[in-house]
Protein backbone atom coordinates (compact mmCIF):
# COMPACT_ATOMS: atom_id res chain seq x y z
CA UNK A 1 0.00 0.00 0.00
CA UNK A 2 2.83 2.33 0.81
CA UNK A 3 5.01 1.49 -2.27
CA UNK A 4 1.67 1.92 -3.83
CA UNK A 5 0.89 5.91 -2.86
CA UNK A 6 4.82 6.67 -3.09
CA UNK A 7 4.36 5.36 -7.02
CA UNK A 8 1.34 7.62 -7.49
CA UNK A 9 2.96 10.64 -5.36
CA UNK A 10 6.55 10.40 -7.91
CA UNK A 11 4.14 10.30 -11.00
CA UNK A 12 2.12 13.39 -9.86
CA UNK A 13 5.44 14.81 -9.06
CA UNK A 14 6.98 14.26 -12.70
CA UNK A 15 3.51 15.62 -14.25
CA UNK A 16 3.73 18.59 -12.17
CA UNK A 17 7.78 19.35 -13.14
CA UNK A 18 7.18 18.11 -16.89
CA UNK A 19 3.79 20.53 -16.93
CA UNK A 20 5.99 23.33 -15.11
CA UNK A 21 8.86 22.87 -17.98
CA UNK A 22 6.36 23.03 -20.91
CA UNK A 23 4.78 26.49 -19.46
CA UNK A 24 7.93 28.01 -18.79
CA UNK A 25 9.07 27.19 -22.00
CA UNK A 26 5.58 28.50 -23.98
CA UNK A 27 5.53 31.40 -21.84
CA UNK A 28 9.55 31.96 -22.81
CA UNK A 29 8.99 31.75 -26.23
CA UNK A 30 5.64 34.01 -25.90
CA UNK A 31 7.76 36.81 -24.62
CA UNK A 32 9.82 37.04 -27.85
CA UNK A 33 13.63 36.64 -28.23
CA UNK A 34 14.74 39.17 -26.24
CA UNK A 35 11.22 39.96 -25.00
CA UNK A 36 10.12 42.04 -22.05
CA UNK A 37 9.77 39.11 -19.68
CA UNK A 38 13.35 38.22 -20.31
CA UNK A 39 14.61 41.03 -17.75
CA UNK A 40 15.16 38.24 -14.82
CA UNK A 41 14.37 38.57 -10.88
CA UNK A 42 14.75 37.49 -7.92
CA UNK A 43 16.82 34.22 -7.26
CA UNK A 44 17.03 33.85 -11.38
CA UNK A 45 18.79 36.84 -11.56
CA UNK A 46 21.00 35.85 -8.39
CA UNK A 47 22.08 32.48 -10.64
CA UNK A 48 23.33 34.43 -13.53
CA UNK A 49 25.23 37.41 -11.11
CA UNK A 50 26.85 34.33 -9.07
CA UNK A 51 27.22 32.78 -13.05
CA UNK A 52 29.52 35.93 -13.67
CA UNK A 53 32.50 36.19 -11.27
CA UNK A 54 32.61 32.31 -11.10
CA UNK A 55 33.22 31.93 -14.88
CA UNK A 56 35.48 34.59 -14.40
CA UNK A 57 37.45 33.13 -11.53
CA UNK A 58 37.69 29.55 -13.35
CA UNK A 59 38.59 30.95 -16.53
CA UNK A 60 41.58 33.03 -14.85
CA UNK A 61 44.28 30.43 -14.74
CA UNK A 62 43.20 29.54 -18.33
CA UNK A 63 43.22 33.14 -19.78
CA UNK A 64 46.92 34.02 -18.07
CA UNK A 65 48.50 31.11 -19.81
CA UNK A 66 46.65 31.64 -23.27
CA UNK A 67 47.61 35.62 -22.62
CA UNK A 68 50.93 34.94 -21.84
CA UNK A 69 51.20 32.28 -25.04
CA UNK A 70 49.59 34.75 -27.47
CA UNK A 71 51.97 37.57 -26.25
CA UNK A 72 55.19 35.76 -26.49
CA UNK A 73 53.49 34.64 -30.56
CA UNK A 74 52.92 38.26 -31.15
CA UNK A 75 56.43 39.60 -29.59
CA UNK A 76 57.88 37.06 -32.43
CA UNK A 77 55.62 38.47 -35.24
CA UNK A 78 55.85 42.39 -34.24
CA UNK A 79 58.52 43.92 -36.45
CA UNK A 80 56.84 42.76 -39.67
CA UNK A 81 53.51 43.31 -38.23
CA UNK A 82 55.13 46.98 -37.51
CA UNK A 83 56.16 47.92 -40.83
CA UNK A 84 52.88 46.43 -42.44
CA UNK A 85 50.81 48.56 -40.08
CA UNK A 86 52.96 52.01 -40.90
CA UNK A 87 52.03 51.01 -44.34
CA UNK A 88 48.99 50.46 -43.90
CA UNK A 89 48.38 53.92 -41.82
CA UNK A 90 49.83 55.72 -44.86
CA UNK A 91 47.55 54.51 -47.17
CA UNK A 92 44.66 55.26 -44.69
CA UNK A 93 45.42 58.79 -43.97
CA UNK A 94 46.04 59.54 -47.62
CA UNK A 95 42.21 58.11 -48.37
CA UNK A 96 41.00 60.00 -45.11
CA UNK A 97 42.39 63.01 -47.27
CA UNK A 98 40.53 62.27 -50.22
CA UNK A 99 37.15 61.27 -48.61
CA UNK A 100 37.40 64.58 -46.37
CA UNK A 101 37.97 66.31 -49.42
CA UNK A 102 35.31 64.84 -51.91
CA UNK A 103 32.73 65.51 -48.70
CA UNK A 104 33.40 69.00 -48.33
CA UNK A 105 32.93 69.37 -52.15
CA UNK A 106 29.93 67.90 -52.29
CA UNK A 107 28.73 70.38 -49.32
CA UNK A 108 27.97 67.13 -47.15
CA UNK A 109 30.19 67.70 -44.48
CA UNK A 110 28.71 70.17 -42.12
CA UNK A 111 25.28 68.52 -42.27
CA UNK A 112 27.25 65.37 -41.15
CA UNK A 113 27.98 67.20 -38.35
CA UNK A 114 25.11 68.10 -37.26
CA UNK A 115 23.09 64.75 -37.84
CA UNK A 116 26.11 63.02 -35.62
CA UNK A 117 24.91 63.70 -32.47
CA UNK A 118 21.92 61.48 -33.82
CA UNK A 119 24.13 58.62 -34.79
CA UNK A 120 26.38 58.48 -31.95
CA UNK A 121 25.02 55.94 -29.94
CA UNK A 122 26.99 55.19 -26.51
CA UNK A 123 28.76 52.16 -25.98
CA UNK A 124 29.54 50.26 -22.83
CA UNK A 125 32.90 47.91 -22.92
CA UNK A 126 32.36 44.46 -21.53
CA UNK A 127 34.37 41.41 -20.41
CA UNK A 128 33.43 37.90 -21.76
CA UNK A 129 33.01 36.15 -19.27
CA UNK A 130 31.63 32.51 -20.10
CA UNK A 131 30.11 31.07 -23.42
CA UNK A 132 27.26 29.01 -23.30
CA UNK A 133 27.14 25.33 -21.58
CA UNK A 134 25.06 24.15 -24.44
CA UNK A 135 26.78 22.87 -27.52
CA UNK A 136 23.79 23.29 -29.07
CA UNK A 137 22.98 27.17 -28.72
CA UNK A 138 25.48 30.00 -29.27
CA UNK A 139 25.74 32.93 -26.66
CA UNK A 140 28.09 34.04 -23.69
CA UNK A 141 27.98 35.48 -20.53
CA UNK A 142 28.68 38.81 -20.00
CA UNK A 143 30.03 41.12 -17.02
CA UNK A 144 27.67 43.84 -17.29
CA UNK A 145 23.84 44.15 -16.70
CA UNK A 146 20.36 46.12 -15.52
CA UNK A 147 23.13 48.45 -13.16
CA UNK A 148 25.30 49.50 -15.97
CA UNK A 149 22.30 50.25 -18.83
CA UNK A 150 22.05 46.97 -20.36
CA UNK A 151 18.84 45.99 -21.33
CA UNK A 152 17.72 42.81 -23.51
CA UNK A 153 17.48 43.35 -27.14
CA UNK A 154 20.68 46.28 -27.26
CA UNK A 155 22.90 45.14 -30.17
CA UNK A 156 26.63 43.75 -29.07
CA UNK A 157 29.84 44.62 -31.10
CA UNK A 158 33.69 44.02 -31.00
CA UNK A 159 35.83 46.25 -32.45
CA UNK A 160 35.98 43.76 -35.98
CA UNK A 161 31.94 43.77 -36.65
CA UNK A 162 28.82 42.49 -35.02
CA UNK A 163 28.55 39.72 -31.99
CA UNK A 164 24.61 39.70 -31.33
CA UNK A 165 22.35 40.37 -29.53
CA UNK A 166 21.52 40.87 -26.13
CA UNK A 167 18.41 38.20 -24.88
CA UNK A 168 18.66 38.27 -21.01
CA UNK A 169 19.75 40.52 -18.06
CA UNK A 170 20.29 40.31 -14.39
CA UNK A 171 21.56 43.09 -12.37
CA UNK A 172 25.12 42.87 -13.06
CA UNK A 173 25.71 40.41 -16.06
CA UNK A 174 23.67 40.03 -19.35
CA UNK A 175 23.51 36.74 -21.89
CA UNK A 176 23.81 37.57 -25.34
CA UNK A 177 22.88 35.41 -28.24
CA UNK A 178 25.94 35.38 -30.69
CA UNK A 179 25.08 36.03 -34.80
CA UNK A 180 26.39 32.38 -35.02
CA UNK A 181 23.35 30.70 -33.07
CA UNK A 182 21.28 28.92 -35.36
CA UNK A 183 18.26 31.03 -33.68
CA UNK A 184 19.86 34.81 -35.22
CA UNK A 185 19.33 36.26 -38.50
CA UNK A 186 20.53 39.30 -39.53
CA UNK A 187 19.32 41.68 -42.56
CA UNK A 188 22.52 42.10 -44.34
CA UNK A 189 23.50 43.58 -47.81
CA UNK A 190 27.22 42.92 -49.82
CA UNK A 191 28.85 46.70 -49.60
CA UNK A 192 30.46 46.31 -52.67
CA UNK A 193 27.42 45.64 -54.87
CA UNK A 194 24.76 46.09 -52.34
CA UNK A 195 23.20 42.90 -52.64
CA UNK A 196 20.78 42.31 -50.04
CA UNK A 197 20.08 38.81 -47.98
CA UNK A 198 19.56 37.24 -44.56
CA UNK A 199 22.44 36.20 -42.75
CA UNK A 200 21.49 33.33 -40.98
CA UNK A 201 23.64 31.24 -38.12
CA UNK A 202 24.20 27.99 -38.93
CA UNK A 203 25.71 27.16 -35.08
CA UNK A 204 29.11 26.38 -36.07
CA UNK A 205 32.29 28.87 -37.06
CA UNK A 206 30.29 29.74 -40.30
CA UNK A 207 26.89 31.62 -41.22
CA UNK A 208 24.77 31.80 -44.04
CA UNK A 209 23.48 34.20 -46.40
CA UNK A 210 20.87 32.96 -47.64
CA UNK A 211 17.67 34.77 -49.57
CA UNK A 212 19.80 36.73 -52.33
CA UNK A 213 17.64 36.97 -55.41
CA UNK A 214 19.59 34.74 -58.39
CA UNK A 215 21.39 36.56 -60.51
CA UNK A 216 23.14 39.42 -57.76
CA UNK A 217 26.65 39.89 -57.51
CA UNK A 218 28.29 37.84 -54.82
CA UNK A 219 31.75 37.02 -55.00
CA UNK A 220 33.93 35.51 -52.84
CA UNK A 221 35.78 38.09 -50.13
CA UNK A 222 32.86 40.36 -50.55
CA UNK A 223 32.55 41.88 -47.01
CA UNK A 224 28.68 41.51 -45.92
CA UNK A 225 27.30 44.60 -43.20
CA UNK A 226 23.94 45.23 -41.60
CA UNK A 227 21.71 47.11 -43.78
CA UNK A 228 19.80 48.03 -40.63
CA UNK A 229 16.05 46.82 -41.98
CA UNK A 230 15.47 44.55 -39.46
CA UNK A 231 15.21 47.45 -37.08
CA UNK A 232 17.51 45.32 -34.27
CA UNK A 233 21.27 45.98 -35.72
CA UNK A 234 22.04 49.40 -36.71
CA UNK A 235 23.40 49.90 -40.00
CA UNK A 236 26.78 49.59 -41.32
CA UNK A 237 28.11 47.07 -39.12
CA UNK A 238 31.10 44.41 -40.42
CA UNK A 239 29.09 41.22 -40.11
CA UNK A 240 31.54 38.60 -42.18
CA UNK A 241 33.22 37.91 -45.28
CA UNK A 242 32.48 35.47 -48.35
CA UNK A 243 33.92 32.30 -47.99
CA UNK A 244 31.79 30.41 -50.59
CA UNK A 245 29.13 31.32 -53.07
CA UNK A 246 26.90 28.31 -53.86
CA UNK A 247 25.61 27.56 -57.70
CA UNK A 248 21.84 28.28 -57.22
CA UNK A 249 20.89 25.71 -60.17
CA UNK A 250 17.39 26.23 -60.94
CA UNK A 251 16.46 27.98 -57.47
CA UNK A 252 15.17 31.88 -57.58
CA UNK A 253 17.09 32.49 -54.95
CA UNK A 254 20.97 31.55 -54.29
CA UNK A 255 23.29 31.70 -51.38
CA UNK A 256 26.25 31.76 -49.97
CA UNK A 257 29.05 30.94 -46.96
CA UNK A 258 30.30 33.87 -44.67
CA UNK A 259 33.04 33.91 -42.37
CA UNK A 260 32.62 36.08 -39.47
CA UNK A 261 34.15 39.02 -39.00
CA UNK A 262 34.51 38.44 -35.44
CA UNK A 263 37.41 35.58 -34.34
CA UNK A 264 34.55 34.58 -31.69
CA UNK A 265 37.14 31.98 -30.23
CA UNK A 266 39.00 34.61 -29.56
CA UNK A 267 36.76 37.06 -28.67
CA UNK A 268 37.38 38.56 -25.21
CA UNK A 269 35.65 41.95 -25.07
CA UNK A 270 32.95 43.24 -26.44
CA UNK A 271 30.50 46.42 -26.37
CA UNK A 272 27.44 46.74 -25.75
CA UNK A 273 25.07 49.13 -27.82
CA UNK A 274 23.21 50.77 -24.99
CA UNK A 275 20.53 51.95 -27.77
CA UNK A 276 18.25 49.67 -29.24
CA UNK A 277 16.90 49.53 -32.63
CA UNK A 278 13.28 50.48 -33.94
CA UNK A 279 12.04 47.14 -33.48
CA UNK A 280 13.37 46.12 -30.11
CA UNK A 281 11.83 49.50 -29.29
CA UNK A 282 8.68 48.73 -30.00
CA UNK A 283 8.94 45.43 -28.84
CA UNK A 284 9.77 47.25 -25.11
CA UNK A 285 7.74 49.73 -25.42
CA UNK A 286 5.88 48.57 -22.36
CA UNK A 287 9.39 49.57 -20.50
CA UNK A 288 9.07 53.15 -20.81
CA UNK A 289 11.19 55.49 -22.73
CA UNK A 290 12.60 57.26 -19.78
CA UNK A 291 14.82 54.91 -18.43
CA UNK A 292 16.65 54.32 -21.96
CA UNK A 293 16.74 57.89 -22.93
CA UNK A 294 18.14 58.22 -19.19
CA UNK A 295 20.98 55.77 -19.75
CA UNK A 296 22.15 57.02 -23.23
CA UNK A 297 22.59 60.57 -21.59
CA UNK A 298 24.27 59.11 -18.53
CA UNK A 299 26.67 57.19 -21.06
CA UNK A 300 27.32 59.96 -23.10
CA UNK A 301 28.11 62.64 -20.27
CA UNK A 302 27.55 66.42 -19.80
CA UNK B 1 18.94 17.16 2.74
CA UNK B 2 22.80 18.06 2.86
CA UNK B 3 23.37 15.14 0.25
CA UNK B 4 21.00 16.99 -2.29
CA UNK B 5 21.95 20.79 -1.03
CA UNK B 6 26.01 19.60 -1.74
CA UNK B 7 24.57 18.25 -5.17
CA UNK B 8 22.67 21.00 -5.80
CA UNK B 9 25.26 23.40 -5.33
CA UNK B 10 27.66 21.05 -7.71
CA UNK B 11 24.95 20.87 -10.35
CA UNK B 12 24.96 24.52 -9.97
CA UNK B 13 28.39 24.98 -10.35
CA UNK B 14 28.70 22.28 -13.87
CA UNK B 15 27.16 24.59 -16.28
CA UNK B 16 29.49 27.46 -14.89
CA UNK B 17 32.39 25.25 -15.34
CA UNK B 18 31.07 23.95 -18.53
CA UNK B 19 30.76 27.95 -19.84
CA UNK B 20 34.43 28.51 -18.71
CA UNK B 21 35.77 25.49 -20.35
CA UNK B 22 33.81 26.37 -23.15
CA UNK B 23 35.74 28.91 -24.04
CA UNK B 24 38.84 27.38 -24.88
CA UNK B 25 37.46 24.17 -26.15
CA UNK B 26 35.18 23.75 -28.52
CA UNK B 27 32.30 22.58 -26.70
CA UNK B 28 30.84 19.11 -28.68
CA UNK B 29 34.38 17.87 -27.12
CA UNK B 30 33.55 18.91 -23.43
CA UNK B 31 31.57 16.50 -21.46
CA UNK B 32 27.81 17.70 -20.57
CA UNK B 33 28.42 17.75 -16.30
CA UNK B 34 25.21 18.08 -15.78
CA UNK B 35 23.65 15.27 -18.01
CA UNK B 36 26.79 13.18 -16.34
CA UNK B 37 25.07 14.19 -12.54
CA UNK B 38 21.70 13.97 -13.44
CA UNK B 39 22.77 10.02 -15.13
CA UNK B 40 24.39 10.09 -11.19
CA UNK B 41 21.56 10.17 -9.78
CA UNK B 42 19.37 8.53 -11.65
CA UNK B 43 21.45 5.49 -11.30
CA UNK B 44 22.33 5.74 -7.59
CA UNK B 45 20.35 7.88 -5.65
CA UNK B 46 18.26 6.42 -2.95
CA UNK B 47 14.86 8.97 -2.86
CA UNK B 48 13.38 9.10 -6.88
CA UNK B 49 11.26 11.93 -5.81
CA UNK B 50 14.28 13.91 -4.14
CA UNK B 51 16.79 12.92 -7.49
CA UNK B 52 13.64 14.46 -10.07
CA UNK B 53 13.34 17.38 -8.18
CA UNK B 54 16.78 17.73 -8.23
CA UNK B 55 17.19 16.86 -11.46
CA UNK B 56 14.09 19.36 -12.53
CA UNK B 57 16.16 22.39 -10.71
CA UNK B 58 19.85 21.71 -12.38
CA UNK B 59 18.01 21.90 -15.64
CA UNK B 60 16.38 25.14 -14.90
CA UNK B 61 19.87 26.31 -14.07
CA UNK B 62 21.29 25.32 -16.88
CA UNK B 63 18.40 27.00 -19.00
CA UNK B 64 19.14 30.32 -16.71
CA UNK B 65 22.54 30.13 -17.92
CA UNK B 66 22.64 28.86 -21.54
CA UNK B 67 20.36 30.28 -25.08
CA UNK B 68 17.78 27.46 -24.63
CA UNK B 69 14.29 28.47 -23.88
CA UNK B 70 13.42 28.11 -20.49
CA UNK B 71 12.79 25.23 -19.18
CA UNK B 72 13.94 23.36 -22.40
CA UNK B 73 16.96 21.72 -20.23
CA UNK B 74 14.80 21.04 -17.46
CA UNK B 75 12.20 18.71 -18.91
CA UNK B 76 15.32 16.90 -20.76
CA UNK B 77 16.95 16.72 -17.55
CA UNK B 78 13.94 14.98 -15.71
CA UNK B 79 13.66 12.50 -19.29
CA UNK B 80 17.76 11.56 -18.62
CA UNK B 81 16.71 11.32 -14.77
CA UNK B 82 13.81 9.04 -15.74
CA UNK B 83 15.69 7.09 -18.17
CA UNK B 84 18.54 6.13 -16.00
CA UNK B 85 16.37 5.40 -12.89
CA UNK B 86 14.01 3.21 -15.69
CA UNK B 87 17.49 1.27 -17.86
CA UNK B 88 19.08 0.59 -13.79
CA UNK B 89 16.05 -1.30 -13.04
CA UNK B 90 16.06 -3.61 -15.81
CA UNK B 91 19.68 -3.31 -17.22
CA UNK B 92 22.77 -3.87 -16.03
CA UNK B 93 24.51 -0.81 -15.58
CA UNK B 94 27.07 -1.76 -12.94
CA UNK B 95 30.00 -2.06 -15.63
CA UNK B 96 32.11 1.04 -16.52
CA UNK B 97 31.67 -0.13 -20.77
CA UNK B 98 27.32 -0.68 -20.37
CA UNK B 99 27.41 2.68 -18.33
CA UNK B 100 29.31 4.40 -21.11
CA UNK B 101 27.37 2.96 -23.91
CA UNK B 102 24.00 4.15 -21.96
CA UNK B 103 25.27 7.84 -21.41
CA UNK B 104 26.24 7.48 -25.16
CA UNK B 105 22.78 6.86 -26.31
CA UNK B 106 21.26 9.04 -23.66
CA UNK B 107 23.12 11.79 -24.60
CA UNK B 108 22.51 11.68 -28.09
CA UNK B 109 18.80 11.01 -28.05
CA UNK B 110 18.74 14.44 -25.50
CA UNK B 111 20.25 16.49 -28.16
CA UNK B 112 18.15 15.20 -30.75
CA UNK B 113 15.44 16.14 -27.80
CA UNK B 114 16.70 19.55 -27.90
CA UNK B 115 16.58 19.88 -31.52
CA UNK B 116 13.20 19.06 -31.73
CA UNK B 117 12.10 21.14 -29.01
CA UNK B 118 13.53 23.96 -30.54
CA UNK B 119 11.94 23.36 -34.14
CA UNK B 120 8.58 22.66 -32.03
CA UNK B 121 8.73 26.00 -30.31
CA UNK B 122 9.53 27.90 -33.34
CA UNK B 123 13.34 28.87 -31.89
CA UNK B 124 15.08 27.43 -34.26
CA UNK B 125 15.98 24.94 -37.18
CA UNK B 126 15.82 22.28 -35.04
CA UNK B 127 17.67 18.85 -36.23
CA UNK B 128 19.80 19.34 -38.99
CA UNK B 129 22.86 17.76 -40.92
CA UNK B 130 25.37 20.05 -38.83
CA UNK B 131 23.76 18.94 -35.50
CA UNK B 132 24.03 15.41 -36.12
CA UNK B 133 28.02 15.73 -37.32
CA UNK B 134 28.29 17.30 -33.96
CA UNK B 135 26.45 15.01 -31.59
CA UNK B 136 28.49 12.08 -32.41
CA UNK B 137 31.74 13.46 -30.80
CA UNK B 138 29.59 14.90 -28.18
CA UNK B 139 28.11 11.84 -27.60
CA UNK B 140 31.30 9.75 -27.63
CA UNK B 141 32.81 12.17 -25.05
CA UNK B 142 29.97 11.91 -22.93
CA UNK B 143 30.54 8.23 -22.97
CA UNK B 144 33.65 8.23 -21.75
CA UNK B 145 33.40 10.67 -18.72
CA UNK B 146 29.98 8.79 -17.77
CA UNK B 147 31.95 5.83 -15.38
CA UNK B 148 33.92 9.10 -13.74
CA UNK B 149 30.82 10.96 -13.87
CA UNK B 150 28.79 8.56 -11.67
CA UNK B 151 31.40 7.42 -9.54
CA UNK B 152 31.55 11.01 -8.55
CA UNK B 153 28.16 11.35 -7.08
CA UNK B 154 28.09 7.54 -5.47
CA UNK B 155 31.16 8.69 -3.99
CA UNK B 156 29.47 12.75 -2.73
CA UNK B 157 26.28 10.37 -1.68
CA UNK B 158 28.21 7.67 0.69
CA UNK B 159 30.94 10.73 1.98
CA UNK B 160 27.19 12.38 2.68
CA UNK B 161 25.45 9.49 4.09
CA UNK B 162 28.46 8.73 6.40
CA UNK B 163 28.27 11.76 8.00
CA UNK B 164 24.69 11.72 8.76
CA UNK B 165 24.98 8.04 9.52
CA UNK B 166 28.07 9.53 12.20
CA UNK B 167 25.71 12.37 13.60
CA UNK B 168 22.66 9.57 13.83
CA UNK B 169 24.72 7.73 16.66
CA UNK B 170 26.40 10.48 18.50
CA UNK B 171 22.61 11.59 19.08
CA UNK B 172 21.06 8.43 20.41
CA UNK B 173 23.90 8.07 22.87
CA UNK B 174 22.08 10.70 25.59
CA UNK B 175 18.94 8.68 24.87
CA UNK B 176 20.56 5.42 25.76
CA UNK B 177 21.82 6.95 29.25
CA UNK B 178 18.27 8.16 30.46
CA UNK B 179 16.79 4.73 29.84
Amino acid sequence: MAEFRNRKSVTALVVALVAFSVVAMVVDRRSAPGGPDRELSGWTDAILDIAAPVQQMIAFPFDLTREAWRHYASLLAASDTNTALRARLVALEEENLQLREALIASGRLARIAEIRADFEVPMLPSALVGVDPSPWFRSVLVDRGREHGVRSGMPVISEHGLVGLVTATSARAAKAMLVLDRQSAVDGIIQRSRSRGIVRGRGTSEMDFEFVARGSDVRVGDVVISSGLGGVYPKGIRIGEVASVSDPGSALMQSATLVPAVDFGRLEQVFVMLRRGPTMEMLYASEGEGLLAETASERSGP
Amino acid sequence: MKRALALLAIGALAPMIQGAMGTFIPLHYCPDLGLLLVVGLGLCWRSTAGGLVLSAMLGFVADLLSGSLLGQHMLLRIFAFGAARACSRQLNLRGVIPRAIFVSALSAVSALGTGALTAFFGAGPGVDAQMLRELVPHALINGAFAPLGVWFVERIANWLSEAEAGQQLLALRPRSRLS
